[in-house]
């Protein structure tokens, strides 16, 4: 029996409870249906996807380091369309379930962002918020290349907001963040999602090449969390629209760092992996923790954190 | 939407687990439910524990599944920290398996003789393939390659499985054929007594893309299975892509078994 409400509002959402799934890591959600019942959670925020398929990079695409993997998937993606038909009636049902379908928009530049928003615009009249993908750090255009600069991110933003009337959040690369979240909030941000993974590198010292078939991957796992709460909470200090923590959640201890932070939402990222259940469990710990500080609205701790 | 993956978290027993060759091991697991379920050419996604920075399972081909007894042989090599720990667990240890992964081996309808080619490490799902054969009463050879003597496995297996020729192959030539299996395959299939119509294969990729080759030259079907990092092993993180004429694929969903015809090489 649940003593605590665990509801939020987030970026005029209002979500049954604070936690999401990152981008990436939970494909389009049907794929854990038979490991535990999605609508457990918030909110699910969808492979990014673009207007047209991408067929993403060579193998090898990932490795494990210590604490953590690197990918360089490329963003593989069926396209808007082909992502609608494939997914489109369960993530329709989802939201009828009350759990919020971000769905994440993917670009290589300003205009395919504008192409690829206009299409879900159309195509998904369930979707309950949109999240530009300026950050992907495996492609060799848009994704970082397009949302490191303020200058950069506020272009795809303000190319952008005109198309839709539904939340658009951003996610954010983990550089020069709180000048770039100011920008994206001035061009009408709803909100931000902090932080997409972190370039790495990791090099096979037998054969001199690198781990993955690029010099380059993504960093992400729990190696990476105390990176990513610092960022939140310098983004949550920068702006005033609402933030979504993401990076190396394991456990709900680790998501209430986040909400402590400053995040309204947290985002289950690598821990879904070899745990397909790991975020209806997260959550599980996140309202045990909420319970156990006295409050009676989990949205109370956000930001509650004391120096 | 697409169906979802069969695979399901199970709680596995270890019950054996030696050394059967060079840095090979067997090791047999307790998991009931799952033994029941396999395919032969499925794959096993295991949590191994022992290094709380190591966070993805590892996904393993098996040899044999045992339904009776409710057990999974499993052979593997150990090539890094993963594999490592994972010989070290001991009989009684316990952890999770994700499975079954993927879709197995197709024999097409009507067949009458297959050709097994098996390199290093590709012996299990191959071998699995030769009991489901043998049991059928389909006539099959078999050809194994491995860098040197005291890493090939299988051979006994596949004769009691019921394997016609077994044709071994080493890189150093201590056993066999002195260099790949490739080339006793290829004698196999030019044979022109012997009419194969389906070849099946796991191992080293430039082995695989060689017998697909082969298959083709021979007009006999080919299947091969594909090794791939992986993150999840059940069609969310997109991590093992393959190449294909018809676009990228995933191991985990629409492997690791593959048309040979179909990959790019």
């Amino acid at each position: 029996m649940s003593t605590v409400d665990m509801a939020v509002d987030f970026a005029g959402m209002k979500l049954k409870n604070p936690i999401n799934t990152a981008s990436g890591t939970f494909g389009f959600g049907w794929q854990f249906q038979n490991f535990f019942d999605v609508s457990r959670l918030g909110a699910i925020t969808t492979k990014g996807s673009a207007a047209e398929p991408w067929p993403g990079n060579p193998k090898p695409r990932m490795t494990e380091v210590r604490g953590g993997m690197m990918n360089s998937v490329g963003l593989q993606n069926p396209g808007v369309r082909g992502m609608v038909e494939e997914s489109g009636e369960y993530l329709a049902d989802l939201a009828s379930k009350g759990t919020a379908v971000i769905c994440q928009v993917a670009g290589h530049s300003t205009e395919e962002y504008v192409a690829a928003l206009e299409l879900f615009e159309e195509l998904c009249p369930w979707a309950s918020a949109f999240e530009l993908n300026v950050s992907c750090p495996n492609i060799a255009a848009g994704g970082a290349a397009c949302g490191s600069t303020p200058e950069g991110a506020a272009e795809v933003m303000r190319a952008c907001r005109p198309i839709t009337k539904r939340p658009l959040l951003v996610k954010m690369a983990p550089v020069r963040l709180p000048e770039i979240a100011r920008a994206l909030e001035a061009e009408g941000a709803d909100g931000l999602t902090v932080i997409n993974s972190i370039p790495g590198m990791a090099i096979d010292v037998h054969t001199r090449r690198s781990k993955l078939s690029k010099p380059t991957g993504g960093l992400s796992g729990p190696l990476l969390h105390p990176i990513a709460v610092r960022m939140v909470w310098e983004v949550c200090q920068a702006v005033d629209i609402p933030v979504c923590g993401v990076g190396g959640v394991m456990t709900g201890e680790d998501a209430a760092e986040f909400i402590l932070a400053g995040a309204s939402v947290v985002s289950v990222g690598m821990a879904s992996f070899a745990e397909p259940d790991a975020a209806s469990r997260i959550l599980d710990e996140l309202e045990a923790w909420a319970a156990s500080q006295g409050v009676s609205h989990i949205s109370e701790l956000i930001g509650a954190f004391e120096c | 939407m697409p169906t979802p993956s069969p695979a399901r978290i199970h709680d596995f027993t270890v019950v054996t687990n030696e050394p059967i060759a060079q840095d090979i091991y067997a090791l047999r697991i307790a998991a009931p439910e799952l033994a029941r379920r396999l395919e032969p050419g499925q794959f096993l996604n295991l949590a191994v524990p022992g290094n709380a920075m190591s966070l993805l399972r590892i996904p393993l081909s098996f040899a044999a599944a045992d339904p009776d007894e409710g057990t999974i042989d499993i052979w593997y090599a150990v090539v890094g920290e993963g594999t490592e720990r994972l010989a070290q667990m001991q009989p009684g240890a316990t952890s999770t398996v994700l499975g079954p992964g993927g879709h197995g081996w197709t024999v097409p309808e009507g067949c009458t003789r297959a050709l097994l080619v098996a390199g290093g490490i590709g012996v299990p799902p191959v071998l699995c393939l030769a009991r489901q054969l043998g049991a059928a009463g389909i006539p099959f050879d078999v050809c194994i390659g491995a860098a040197t003597a005291s890493a090939l496995v299988g051979a006994d297996a596949f004769k009691d499985a019921g394997a016609g020729a077994v044709l071994l192959a080493t890189d150093d030539g201590s056993l066999g054929h002195y260099g790949f299996c490739t080339v006793p395959a290829e004698q196999l299939l030019r044979d022109a007594d012997r009419h194969y119509d389906y070849v099946a294969t796991c191992g080293p990729e430039p082995m695989m893309a060689k017998i697909a080759a082969l298959a083709e030259e021979a007009a006999a079907s080919c299947e091969a299975s594909v090794e791939r990092m992986m993150s999840c092993g059940f069609g969310a993180c997109a991590t093992c892509a393959v190449e294909t004429v018809h676009g990228m694929k995933g191991a985990c969903m629409c492997g690791p078994v593959f048309d040979a015809q179909e990959v790019v090489w």
